[in-house]
């Protein structure tokens, strides 16, 4: 089942639209709206806010291309097979 | 201290000889084929070259001056991984298609091989980068003094009695250029890959990240109690500090706090267009798949290089107290806390960043130097032995040139910077060649003077509101024009131009650039128009991924005019690159392509020698001084590009001739349309193929029946029929090799190929070029071959024609197939026509024969006092081979009879006539039943022997006054009598053998006594013979039981439910055999 699900979302990540969406998501997640709104000199846990969503949002998009690393590699393969008759 | 001071130096000069063998070694695996440099996560580290000392001090010092926003300086290039897939991807196909080596490159080659172009670039980048580098400088120098406790500002070198002291930047220049002279320009290579150099900065990008992790585990977790303990305590320390560094501000109140958007932009601008970055991304490249694995790597890596900075900076503030030398403070730290061997590290750490930052970009930065200023000039000299020489030691220069350039830089403006703001403007710089760049890429009207145009006014603004004021602290600009503008005009006011006052310097001048940039490259691109050498890049450029699925040979368009031989272009590439690589490029190129023994080449492949040499040079020399290099060479030679005549005798230079290529398919449609007569088609095709190519013979064959060629249609100088002794039956192999192959043959060039293949008579007609190709349907076996040939042009079938014709043949073996079809269908349909005809011919007959044979029964029974007789046939076809017949003798006499005729047939219904016709006068002549048959046997035997038919018969005589009935039988059913109180009928048989067997036959005569109510029914073999479907007869029995239930109905009533019974028997419509009955009632 999982590796159902794996698959289903490397498919939709091989999208080139997809692509586009995450790059322009990043841009807007790094600019002035939602910066204001962790823009606060609050602490989680000792550790500030800003802090915390710069890091824990980089380290989730460095996972995220990693999913479309792994999607190239699935489409790469799947062309592989179906240039051999 | 000097104790400091011998063991820094100790440990750098270590440090230096580690990378050196690293360098080796990789450079030692290169060689043996196993390189260590040829995988991704080497390809990774390499790309973090971004990080130099300004990640590695600057950041610190950033975050503990302004806060959490340097890390956008990292998001920026983190976001554009995402994009590498795409953009990357294609810039690396198309730099590997073209030998590129260096930006300039491709930005010149993309808008026409621009000279021009690629200047500007170099100049710019040399500009650019100077205060990269100086900040390299300054932070490897002052690192250096921190950790040695060194503080002289020059060494001093006595030697007896001379006494030179030697500024010590001076001689960390000196230093960082022989290194990078030893790993990057040892010698022209040709294709700029230098694996040592790679290796080298992999492992020093490894070494920053180890370095300043570990500072900062050491920090975060040794002088205090981790994450949470620093920010906790730093908040107690300095509550508004802390609210301050930890948020982004929005309040520009110093030149030192930049927009969040615009550190995004310049960063993500940067690590593309840093010449160090497209070097070690795009020309150092060895696998694009390694491309995969950097996209998620590369993040990562600035991830983790970035996590500590923070801690760091907070722990510097809470140490010393204060922001100043915040840059340092990695340093300091330990140093301060009385930990040397971490600051140690951490002291390595910053100088891997810098000499890995400039290496590689002076190296990148000289060969853009050698191949955009220097190599103009000295390619209008004959080139001399000892060029090659030059050329290295003009790129040896070059490095030394840039990094001096950067230490000028840092005397000047060093310390009035931090490091991060000396960053910026380099990246403030190299943004500029953003919009060229993009613009190639992805727009096709981008053009080559909207590209100089944009980036000059790019570049003048960018000097104008960063660079000048950068140095107007030092006299370099008045400090009037700062405040006022120059001349007072306040409008052009460097900081604040056009009045847009209150931004940091960096937004403003990040917004003027680029307005300027990208407005003047657009509105020229719109407006003007690019030339031919454009446009055929732009093709190249934004088809390049499409173009992976052209895999066939590619012929010019162009030729030269006078043959070049191929030592004379090995002699001039080695000129530039040594005769050693020279040859092995041309061994390499030679491979598998046909030359003679002086070393020509055929024709056409002249031109793909030229491209050939062009390119191997480009990797030395770059693209565009290649071109003026062979170019220059072959008008030496008196060797010119011709143009030659293209398919449609007009002169092209570009392969952009659908327009025409429509038109023709078009007219041939026509013409295959018009009619549907073949022969026609053929003979309009090739007048066509003739009048509008140019060509000069061209024939159609088909095959045959037999699979034979058969020549069809023949146009050329002559409309007759060709003879055996033709030049054309030379061709036969090649149109044997197209029958089974079913692909186009091609001969370009006669001459060449008659060295394979015997063409003496071919080449004695002066044919010069010739192709045949098959009509076949796609996925068809072919119908025939047309052969076309040239007598003037050779090299005429380039792609585009072939392509061209074999549309061509394709639509005329539709037009064949078609015709066939129309042919066969006709023949079908007259083949049916006939068929039918015959069949209602036959029909008629029949159905006239079946009148005539109806006519020849009784129509009524004949009456006779005190019996009612009664018969019918039914035969099973149209005619049938069953008669009955009644005689009325006298009043109280009548004759009955019913017989059989073997089969059913015409023939059976004929004899039965004939058996009509000899019965009537024998009934005249009152002899008895068996006399009768014995006549009718002697007279039919002949007949019926040639027939081969035989008659069965049952003739009875019955006499009213009497009762009585006498009768006799030729092998016939016996008849039935049904009486009343029997109860099973009486069968009446007699002996008699069936008519036509023996000539001369005695038949028995019986009689029998009949009374009142009998009911006697006579009755042809298809009626006991009939069968049901599970295969029982009707029989004798079921007949009877039929007769005893019917025999109270009027005698045609008894005939017609037998009938019925039959059919309701076998359950069929039809009869299987012709069934006939008399009744014959007593009443």
């Amino acid at each position: 089942m999982l590796k159902q699900l794996r698959l289903k979302l490397l498919n939709r990540l091989q999208l080139r639209e997809s692509w586009i969406i995450f790059f322009i998501f990043g841009i807007i997640l790094l600019n002035f709206p939602f910066l204001h709104i962790f823009n606060k000199s609050d602490t989680l846990f000792g550790i500030p806010l800003l802090f915390t969503y710069f890091f824990v949002g980089w380290g989730i998009s460095i996972f995220i291309i990693y999913l479309f690393t792994l999607a190239i590699e699935n489409s790469g393969t799947k062309q592989m097979e179906r240039r051999q008759p | 201290m000097n104790n400091g001071l011998a063991q820094t130096v100790l440990i750098t000069t270590l440090y230096t000889l580690l990378i050196f063998l690293i360098a080796w070694y990789a450079h030692h695996r290169k060689e043996t084929g196993r390189s260590i440099v040829d995988n991704p996560y080497i390809y990774t580290l390499s790309i973090a070259v971004y990080c130099t000392s300004w990640t590695f001090y600057g950041s610190v010092g950033k975050a503990a001056t302004t806060g959490i926003d340097f890390l956008l300086m990292h998001l920026g290039p983190s976001l554009m991984a995402f994009s590498w897939f795409f953009l990357l991807r294609r810039i690396i196909r198309i730099s590997k298609d073209n030998n590129i080596t260096s930006i300039a490159d491709l930005i010149s080659l993309r808008y026409g091989r621009s000279l021009w172009l690629g200047a500007l670039v170099t100049v710019f980048s040399v500009l650019g980068i100077m205060p990269g580098i100086a900040l390299q400088i300054k932070t490897v120098s002052t690192s250096f003094h921190l950790i040695s406790g060194f503080s002289a500002d020059s060494i001093r070198l006595s030697r007896g009695a001379y006494m030179v002291s030697v500024p010590s930047g001076i001689l960390l220049t000196l230093i960082l250029s022989i290194f990078s002279i030893i790993f990057g320009a040892r010698k022209l290579a040709s294709s700029e890959r230098h694996e040592g150099l790679i290796a080298a900065v992999a492992f020093e990008s490894l070494v920053k990240l180890i370095s300043l992790a570990g500072v900062g585990i050491f920090i975060t977790y040794f002088l205090h109690n981790g994450f949470s303990d620093i920010f906790i305590r730093f908040r107690e320390a300095h509550p508004t500090d802390f609210s301050r560094l930890l948020t982004i501000n929005a309040i520009h109140t110093s030149a030192d706090v930049i927009p969040p958007f615009t550190m995004l932009f310049l960063s993500m601008s940067a690590i593309m267009l840093l010449p160090r970055q497209f070097h070690v991304m795009v020309i150092e490249n060895i696998n694009e798949n390694h491309i995969n694995k950097a996209m998620w790597l590369f993040p990562l890596y600035l991830f983790l290089i970035n996590l500590f900075v923070m801690p760091i900076a907070l722990s510097g503030l809470l140490v010393t107290g204060s922001t100043a030398n915040a840059d340092f403070f990695a340093l300091n730290v330990p140093l301060l806390t009385g930990h040397p061997a971490i600051a140690m590290l951490a002291y390595l750490g910053g100088l891997s960043a810098a000499a890995g930052m400039v290496m590689v970009e002076s190296v990148t930065i000289s060969t853009m130097l050698l191949n955009y200023i220097f190599m103009p000039v000295i390619v209008r000299f004959t080139p001399r032995i000892w060029f090659p020489y030059l050329l290295i030691n003009l790129k040896r220069f070059g490095i030394f040139l840039i990094i001096f350039l950067g230490y000028f830089y840092y005397l000047i403006a060093g310390n009035a910077f931090t490091l991060v703001n000396m960053g910026m403007i380099s990246f403030s710089a190299v943004t500029q060649f953003m919009p060229a760049m993009l613009g190639g890429l992805y727009w096709r009207r981008g053009n080559r003077i909207g590209a100089i145009t944009g980036i000059s006014l790019g570049f003048i603004t960018w000097f104008y509101t960063l660079f000048l004021p950068s140095l107007a602290k030092f006299g370099w600009l008045q400090a009037s024009v700062l405040d006022n503008g120059p001349f007072g005009i306040s409008l052009l006011k460097p900081t604040a131009m056009f009045g847009l006052s209150g931004m940091d310097p960096w937004s403003h001048t990040l917004f003027w650039s680029m307005f300027f940039n990208v407005g003047s490259y657009i509105i020229c691109s719109i407006i003007l128009r690019q030339d031919e050498q454009e446009r055929d890049q732009v093709t190249k450029f934004i088809g390049t991924i499409e173009a992976e699925h052209r895999h066939r040979y590619h012929t010019e368009a162009r030729r030269l005019s006078k043959p070049v031989t191929i030592a004379q272009f090995a002699t001039l590439m080695s000129k530039f690159i040594g005769e050693s690589e020279a040859r092995q490029a041309i061994a390499g190129y030679i491979g598998d392509r046909y030359i003679d023994a002086a070393g020509n080449v055929s024709e056409f492949e002249l031109t793909n020698l030229k491209r050939f040499a062009e390119k191997t040079l480009a990797g030395s020399v770059g693209a565009a001084a290649a071109g003026a290099i062979v170019d220059s060479f072959l008008s030496d030679m008196g060797s010119r590009m011709e143009l030659v005549y293209d398919i449609f005798s007009t002169v092209r230079t570009s392969l952009d001739q659908s327009r025409e290529a429509l038109f023709v398919r078009l007219k041939a449609s026509e013409i295959i349309n018009r009619t549907l007569d073949l022969q026609i088609i053929m003979d309009d095709l090739l007048d066509f193929l003739l009048k509008e190519f140019k060509l000069d013979i061209a024939l159609i064959l088909l095959r045959d029946a037999d699979d034979k060629l058969i020549i069809k249609s023949y146009h050329g100088s002559s409309h007759n029929p060709i003879p055996e002794s033709h030049w054309f039956y030379e061709s036969k192999p090649f149109c044997d090799e197209v029958s089974t192959t079913n692909k186009t043959y091609v001969i370009n060039d006669t001459a060449l190929a008659s060295q394979a293949i015997e063409l003496n008579r071919t080449i004695a007609s002066s044919i010069v070029s010739c192709a045949y190709i098959p009509i076949l349907r796609e996925g068809e076996a072919s119908l025939g071959i047309i052969a076309v040939f040239s007598k003037t042009i050779s090299g005429l079938f380039a792609e585009e024609f072939i392509g061209l014709l074999e549309s061509l043949a394709g639509q005329l073996a539709q037009a064949i197939t078609i015709s066939r079809e129309i042919e066969a269908k006709e023949q079908e349909r007259t083949q049916k026509e006939q068929a039918l005809l015959l069949n209602a011919r036959i029909n008629r007959d029949m159905e006239i024969a079946q009148q005539i044979q109806i006519s020849l029964l009784p129509s009524t029974a004949p009456e006779l006092f005190g019996i009612e007789m009664g018969g019918r046939c039914i035969s099973a076809a149209h005619v049938g081979g069953d008669y009955y017949d009644f005689f009325l003798r006298d009043d109280h006499t009548v004759d009955l009879l019913i017989a059989d005729v073997s089969g059913h047939s015409v023939g059976a219904a004929l004899i039965m006539a004939e058996v009509r016709t000899l019965l009537r006068p024998q009934v005249n002549v009152a002899h008895s039943a068996c006399a009768i048959l014995k006549s009718l046997n002697s007279q039919l035997y002949d007949d019926l022997t040639r027939a081969e038919l035989f008659i069965t018969m049952f003739y009875a005589k019955y006499n009213s006054a009497t009762g009585r009935l006498s009768y006799a039988n030729a092998g016939h059913n016996h008849p039935l009598i049904c009486r009343e109180g029997e109860a099973s009928c009486i069968e009446l048989d007699a002996e008699g053998l069936i008519i036509g067997v023996k000539p001369s036959v005695i038949f028995e005569e019986c009689c029998i006594e009949l009374i009142k109510g009998d009911v006697l029914l006579f009755y042809t073999d298809g009626l006991i013979e009939a069968t049901n479907r599970e295969g029982e007869l009707f029989g004798a029995q079921r007949i009877c039981n039929h007769l005893k239930t019917l025999h109270h109905l009027p005698a045609q009533d008894i005939i017609d439910s037998f009938y019925s019974a039959v059919t309701t028997y076998t359950g069929l419509e039809a009869f299987q055999d012709d069934i006939s009955l008399v009744v014959l009632k007593i009443l």
